[in-house]
Parts: C-alpha cells; sequence; structure tokens
C-alpha cells in the first residue's frame, strides 16, 4: 500500500510540475538512476562534480558488477536504470549482447581513444587499472620475481601465490587464451587451484601479502594505492611487479559505462556519459582511486606506473565477453 | 515461489546438463562442505548451549544473572561482522576449522536460549523422582532433562543448521566454499544462472530432512499441563570448587572469543587508517534504512506467523503441516535465490511493486518467517487448549476468547519473536542489496560495501553502530524470554 501512495505522490508530484508549466521545475525533478558496479568512492566523486555542474540529482544503485548485469537482465525492458557503470568489462559486455544497451553519443566517444570503446560504439572505457603481482619484500628477492603469469601457477610457487576468481581473473585467462591457446589457460589453471591459495576479494589477497601471510598475489593495480594511501606508502611491507612485456599477465583492463536502451532518461544519461569522460569528470575518477585515466591530458595523483612501460599487448576487444573462461573455471574445478 | 524459479531455472539446463552438473567433483566438494560445516557447527554450539544452559539454570555458580547475559552476547554481533574481525588477524582462522570455530560461538545462543528457558520451564518432579530411584545426575540428563528440552533444543537446532546452509557473508570472509557461496560465485560470474539454480534446487533438498526432522523430535507430545503443579525452582547442583573454577573458566573463555576479539579487532581498526571518517554522512542514513526495514518487517512477519503456528497446533492434516513446514524448507535459501525470484516475478506480473519496499518485506516474510515461528511456538506449546473451551463454554465469542485467553498468555513469544527476527532483518544484506528502492542503505549494506573495498577503518563506525542497534533487541529477547526467578 505504501508503494502505492508513493507512487500517487509521485505521479502527483510530476502532473504538478507540468502543471506549472515550467520547464525549470520539471527538469529540477529529474533524477537519473545509475546501476553502480564500480568502486563506490570513485562514482560518488564523478556523481558529486556532476550534481555541481548540472544541479540533476542522481540515484545510485550499488553492487555487484555481475549482480547487477544479471538484475538488468532479469529486469529487461522494465528497468527503472538509466546507465550501467560496471567495475570489469564482462558484466556490460553480456548486457550488450542482450541488446539492452544504446549507443553512446559521439561527443563521448570522441572524448577517448577509439580501442577504449566497444566495437559497436555501445559502451566506453571511463577508468582503466592493470594486472600485478604483489610480493611482501621480505618474502620474494627480486631476482625470483616471475618473468611470466604462467610461472605462478607451478609447483615452484607451491603455497606462496594468492589469486582471485574475480574482477580481473576472468580477463586475465582470456588473455592467456589468446596468447597461448585454451590448453595453456586450462593448465594454468588447474596449476592455480593446486598450488595457489584462493582469496575471495582482491583487497582480501592484498592484505594477505602486506601481512606477510602469502608472499605474492595476482591481484589488481590500485589495491595496492589503496592500503598505502590508509598506511603511509613508505611503510609498505609490499610492492608490485610487472610482468615482462608482450606477456599474458601485462594486461590492461576497463571499467565501462554505457547507457540503456530503455533509459527514461536517454538524454540526460548520455549527458552524464559524456561528462564521465570530460575532463572534470575524468580529474573526478581518477582523484579517489589509483585506476588510470581515459581522457588523454589527465594525470593521476597517484604515482602509477605509465601505461606505456606496461606493454598489454592484448585489448578488451580481443577478449570479449568471457564465457570461455567461466567454462574453462569449471573444467579446471575452481568453479 | 522461489521453489518454482529455482526449479524452472535449473531445468533450462535439460536433463544431460542437469545430471553432469550434479557428478561434477566440485559439486562432491561443495557437498562434503556443506555437510561437514553444517553438522559441526551445529553439534558443536549445541553441546555448547546445553553445558552453559545447565550451567546458568541448574548449577550453584555465583553471578547466574550475568552469566546468562554472557551466554546471549554474540547475538548482538552479526557473524559476518565477527568473522570479518576474525579474519583481518590472519590466515589461520579462515578455513573450515575457523569456520567451525567462530559460526559455532555466534550461533550458541540460538540454541541457549530455548534451551534455557525449557530447563526453568521443566517441572523439577521428574527429576526428583528418578533420584529416588537411584539415577545418577548424567543419567538423568540423559534420559529425563534431555528428552523434555527436545523440542527446545531441535528448534535450535533447526534454526542453526538451516542458517549455515544459507550463511554467505561470514563465509565468504573465512574463505570457505559451501552450496551458498558457490551459488553466489555462479550468479557474479555468469549470465544464465541454470547452474546456480540448480545448486539451489539441491540446497532445498538438503533442508528437507531438517525441517521434517524436527517436526518428528515434538511429534504425539503434549507439554502444556492444566494444572501446572507447584512452580517452583529445583535445588541447584552442588558443584565443588574446582568444578565452579572450570565452568566459569569456560563462560570467560567464551566470552573472550565470541565478542572480545571481534571488539578488540574493530577498536584497533578505528583507530588505525586513514579512511576514517570516510561515510560518516551515512550513517544517519543508513541507521534510518536499517530502521525504517527491521521494525515493520518484525512486525509483519510476527503477525503473519501466529496464524500458522496456531493452526498447527489446533488443526492436523497434510495442509496444515506443509504451510508450516514450508518457510523452514524456505530459510535455507540464500537471500539472493529468494531476491531474484521476487525480482523475476514481480518484473513480469507486478511492475509497480518492483523497486518498492513492499517487495522487500515480502522477501524477509520468506527468509525470516520460521524464526518468528519457533518463537511463537515456545510459548504457545504450553497453552492448555481447554483453556479456549472454558472460555467458550462461560459464553464467550471465539474472538473474544482468542484475545482475552490466548493472546495475553503468548505475549512472551510474541515479544521474543519480534526481537528475534528485528535483529536479524537488521543484518540482513543480499535481499536488502537487490530488491529495496536504488539509493536506500542499511548499516549492514554500508559495512558490506565499506569491507569490499578494504576501507576497514571507514566500515567500522557502522559495524559500531549496527552492534548498538542490535542491543535493544538482544536485551528484550534475553532479558524477557528468560524470566527471573
Amino acid at each position: 500500500m505504501y508503494a502505492l501512495n508513493r507512487r500517487h505522490a509521485m505521479l502527483s508530484g510530476a502532473a504538478l510540475a507540468l502543471a506549472a508549466g515550467s520547464r525549470d521545475a520539471f527538469a529540477q525533478s529529474e533524477t537519473l538512476t545509475i546501476y553502480n558496479g564500480q568502486h563506490r568512492q570513485m562514482t560518488d566523486a564523478i556523481v558529486a562534480a556532476f550534481t555541481n555542474a548540472t544541479g540533476i540529482k542522481v540515484v545510485i544503485r550499488q553492487g555487484e558488477s555481475s549482480q547487477l548485469a544479471n538484475q538488468l537482465i532479469e529486469e529487461g525492458a522494465n528497468s527503472p536504470a538509466d546507465l550501467f557503470y560496471s567495475e570489469q568489462a564482462p558484466p556490460i559486455a553480456a548486457i550488450d549482447e542482450k541488446g539492452l544497451l544504446a549507443p553512446a553519443s559521439a561527443e563521448a566517444l570522441s572524448a577517448i581513444p577509439a580501442n577504449l570503446a566497444s566495437v559497436n560504439k555501445t559502451w566506453l572505457a571511463i577508468a582503466q587499472r592493470c594486472r600485478v603481482v604483489a610480493y611482501n619484500k621480505a618474502m620474494v628477492k627480486d631476482a625470483e620475481l616471475p618473468k611470466s603469469i604462467l610461472e605462478c601457477a607451478t609447483p615452484a610457487w607451491k603455497d606462496r601465490v594468492g589469486y582471485v576468481i574475480r574482477d580481473g581473473f576472468q580477463e586475465q585467462i582470456m588473455a592467456i587464451v589468446k596468447l597461448k591457446g585454451r590448453d595453456a589457460a586450462l593448465a594454468w589453471l588447474k596449476g592455480l587451484k593446486a598450488n595457489g591459495r584462493l582469496y575471495n576479494g582482491n583487497g582480501a589477497a592484498m592484505m594477505a601479502v602486506e601481512n606477510g601471510e602469502i608472499a605474492t598475489a595476482l591481484i589488481n593495480n590500485y589495491y595496492w594505492y589503496g592500503v598505502a594511501k590508509e598506511r603511509g606508502e613508505d611503510k609498505m611491507k609490499s610492492a608490485l611487479h610487472y610482468v615482462a612485456k608482450g606477456d599474458p599477465g601485462a594486461l590492461v583492463n576497463l571499467s565501462p559505462a554505457g547507457v540503456l536502451k530503455t533509459a527514461k532518461n536517454a538524454a540526460t544519461a548520455q549527458k552524464f556519459l559524456t561528462f564521465m569522460v570530460s575532463e572534470e569528470g575524468q580529474k573526478a575518477a581518477v582523484a579517489t582511486y589509483a585506476e588510470y585515466p581515459v581522457r588523454p591530458g589527465i594525470v593521476s595523483p597517484f604515482k602509477l606506473k605509465p601505461l606505456d612501460e606496461i606493454g598489454a599487448i592484448v585489448t578488451q576487444s580481443d577478449i570479449g565477453g568471457a564465457q570461455l573462461a567461466y567454462d574453462l573455471e569449471r573444467e579446471a574445478g575452481i568453479l | 515461489m522461489p521453489f518454482f524459479y529455482a526449479l524452472m531455472r535449473a531445468s533450462e539446463a535439460g536433463w544431460q546438463g542437469v545430471l553432469s552438473e550434479l557428478m561434477r567433483p566440485m559439486t562432491r566438494e561443495l557437498l562434503a562442505n556443506t555437510l561437514i560445516l553444517a553438522t559441526s557447527v551445529t553439534i558443536a554450539s549445541g553441546v555448547m548451549a546445553i553445558a552453559a544452559a545447565w550451567c546458568t539454570e541448574r548449577c550453584d555458580l555465583p553471578a547466574r544473572g550475568f552469566l546468562r547475559v554472557i551466554a546471549s552476547l554474540p547475538l548482538s554481533l552479526p557473524a559476518f561482522v565477527s568473522s570479518y574481525a576474525w579474519a583481518s588477524l590472519g590466515p589461520w582462522f579462515q578455513g573450515m576449522a575457523g569456520a567451525i570455530l567462530i559460526l559455532s560461538l555466534a550461533s550458541m545462543p540460538l540454541i541457549y536460549l530455548p534451551m534455557a528457558a525449557a530447563l526453568r520451564g521443566m517441572d523439577p518432579a521428574f527429576e526428583e523422582v528418578a533420584r529416588g530411584l537411584g539415577g545418577g545426575r548424567w543419567r538423568i540428563l540423559l534420559r529425563i532433562v534431555l528428552p523434555q528440552a527436545a523440542p527446545a533444543l531441535g528448534g535450535g537446532a533447526l534454526l542453526v543448521s538451516s542458517h549455515m546452509l544459507a550463511e554467505f557473508g561470514a563465509l565468504s570472509f573465512l574463505s570457505v566454499q559451501t552450496f551458498t557461496t558457490a551459488i553466489f560465485q555462479q550468479y557474479d560470474l555468469q549470465f544464465d544462472n541454470a547452474s546456480a539454480a540448480l545448486l539451489s534446487s539441491v540446497l532445498m533438498a538438503l533442508c528437507l530432512p531438517l525441517a521434517f526432522g524436527e517436526l518428528y523430535l515434538r511429534k504425539g507430545r503434549r507439554r502444556a499441563r492444566v494444572a501446572r503443579g507447584n512452580a517452583r525452582q529445583p535445588a541447584p547442583a552442588k558443584l565443588s570448587t574446582l568444578q565452579k573454577i572450570i565452568a566459569l573458566a569456560g563462560f570467560t573463555l567464551f566470552a573472550a572469543l565470541s565478542v572480545g576479539v571481534p571488539f578488540v579487532t574493530m577498536l584497533y581498526w578505528l583507530i588505525q587508517g586513514t579512511s576514517i571518517g570516510q561515510g560518516v554522512e551515512r550513517l544517519w542514513p543508513a541507521l534510518m534504512g536499517s530502521l525504517a526495514y527491521s521494525l515493520p518487517g518484525g512486525l509483519l512477519i510476527t503477525l503473519l506467523a501466529l496464524p500458522l503456528v496456531l493452526a498447527s497446533m489446533r488443526a492436523s492434516g497434510l495442509f496444515v503441516v506443509l504451510a508450516e513446514r514450508l518457510p523452514y524448507l524456505v530459510h535455507g535459501l540464500p537471500g539472493l535465490v529468494i531476491a531474484l525470484a521476487l525480482i523475476y516475478v514481480a518484473i513480469r506480473h507486478a511492475p509497480m511493486l518492483y523497486q518498492t519496499p513492499a517487495l522487500v518485506f515480502a522477501a524477509y516474510v520468506m527468509l525470516f518467517l520460521p524464526l518468528a515461528q519457533s518463537a511463537i511456538r515456545a510459548s504457545a506449546e504450553l497453552i492448555p487448549p481447554e483453556l479456549e473451551d472454558v472460555a467458550r463454554s462461560l459464553g464467550k465469542g471465539p474472538i473474544t476468547a482468542f484475545l482475552r485467553v490466548t493472546l495475553p498468555a503468548l505475549a512472551s513469544g510474541l515479544g521474543a519473536s519480534l526481537a528475534m527476527v528485528v535483529l536479524q532483518l537488521m543484518r540482513e544484506l543480499t535481499a536488502t542489496l537487490l530488491l529495496a528502492p536504488s539509493g536506500v542503505t542499511t548499516l549492514a549494506t554500508e559495512f558490506w560495501s565499506y569491507t569490499n573495498d578494504r576501507a576497514y577503518a571507514a566500515a567500522a563506525p557502522f559495524a559500531a553502530l549496527l552492534v548498538l542497534a542490535s542491543g535493544l533487541p538482544v536485551y528484550i529477547f534475553t532479558v524477557r524470554s528468560l524470566p527471573k526467578s
């Protein structure tokens, strides 16, 4: 009953705004609904800058990217969402495959390099992160550090490597498939299951390395900076290792966003998408999290290793969806 | 409804798919883990609960009122909060052994409270007769006391074991894989969820023997007595000084492990780290969100449970048994499955309800009805139906008879149910996250999203406030349900 009342209130509110005949009043009451799987603080910062600049209110639905993608698929045409900001590419690729995304505005697309958007131009990256090997400086000597990500799954690293099967892991599998083949990827997963230790999140694995519970962990770069911000960079017992150029372990992943085809506020959603890759939006995005900007000319306040030195040779369009990664994980018994 | 949703989704995989999914080594591994965890935690917390209840109700230990509070204290700390605290101490507590320890400590009050209440309500005459016939203390415990306490013990054990089947937050901090965590992972990594739905179906199958096994414990017994006899306390068992020291040491250890360690860890994180102060402006809306959902939710669930319990006690037949047992089956399902089923149905058939509080409450009812049923049943079983008959024979109508006779006698059960459900709703994560209107937050969801980001210090105030807000229901629950002697 409450729901009905609320609905009535909203309808009569909208009617009043219309009756007042003022376009401004109507624009003021417009709220944009974002399904956000990206780290909360980053999206909050972008939204605050957007609301500040335009006066448009934004409601954030916070969750795990893939759960939100599942929800969007269930919701279909009835979805109340205007825009989806995903932490990783596979969830947004999945809803794109179901035909749920509208084409991104030309203005937004022109702000970033073409290879940071999907092939059919429905979604585009807002931030980038890279895969790294975090290691405890007291437990691993520099000479021991792996040259290739494939080494980490060998018995030589028995009980010395932590891994996380979400948030960047599937893209990692796909990169191995792309460069070394399906069998190599399957063997790598089986090796990790046999020799590695599973953590439930990148953050937990990062803390385990920092606290000396485990020698290394395969994670995303910005988790180290998060802990360094909390503890002080000079006090860090761990450091980041970037595997050699040309290896599937040298991988840059994307956090993309896209406007829903069924968005009630399509124009405003496109406006927000464009804002996310504007100079202002990008500055807000990279101020909170040590992810890389996508707009050329923006500099992160964190001391990041320059992307061109990382030497990734696999791109998001090489990776595509993650169905094969999922199948391999199941075959290896990790899932 | 979640039942059909899971079966329907699972059937999309086809028979071949279902078979190969069930025969996977991973499924066997999950089955083993789930069963080991549920059995060990139920047994361990059951043994602790019996020992603690015996100590606080039947022994001449000093400060028994205080010990009762200690035994119920873990209720104020959600299992995922204490698991997060333990897990942040190091890898030693992660894995199956750690999970059994931590979750047994956390679940102990769920068996202790009904057990202690049962011990208090028991007529000591049976034990005295047994003693007069030469029965030893252990023999009396096993042959006389425990059978009388079987419904209390069984109800508590059912709650604990079905909780373990559905537990997600705590286990994901402790890195233990069960059906529920695997279901979350499948939903997390794949987008057509036939196999996750299949795992949910297996999970429901696991709840089946539990729900009906508990029923068997109560079958054919009458516990209400028209003449209550001389209500009196049995003479407490005399303990030697050494026994007293051992018992008190046990309570101290229990308190230190169940609440001491998590509290100290949380304090540490509160002081340590620079993410402190982040999100302080969210504390108030999160607290309001928690209250706005848990209080009406608790009321609604208690009101719905009342007729179910009364019907199952006063009427018989297959339909009543099913209606009363069904909630227990659903209780073993993770909130995720229920939430997705509701999303599926609401989007297609009732879009105006989608992302409104109504749908959240519907999920709450499905998830927590059994808690209310158990609490109400405990006091309902003590009311002899003859009382109502007497009222009717004195010329009162059925409604008046119910309102004037039965309802007042149920008050303590209703209070316990309300407190218990509100407490659980405060901690609910998944259903709230998935179903609530966009932008709504609760203390539990905020805590969860901050710990996901490892912003420990930022998460700590939400945990602290959650514990404080849980304090009142816990207080009501322990003090009201255990009347002072």
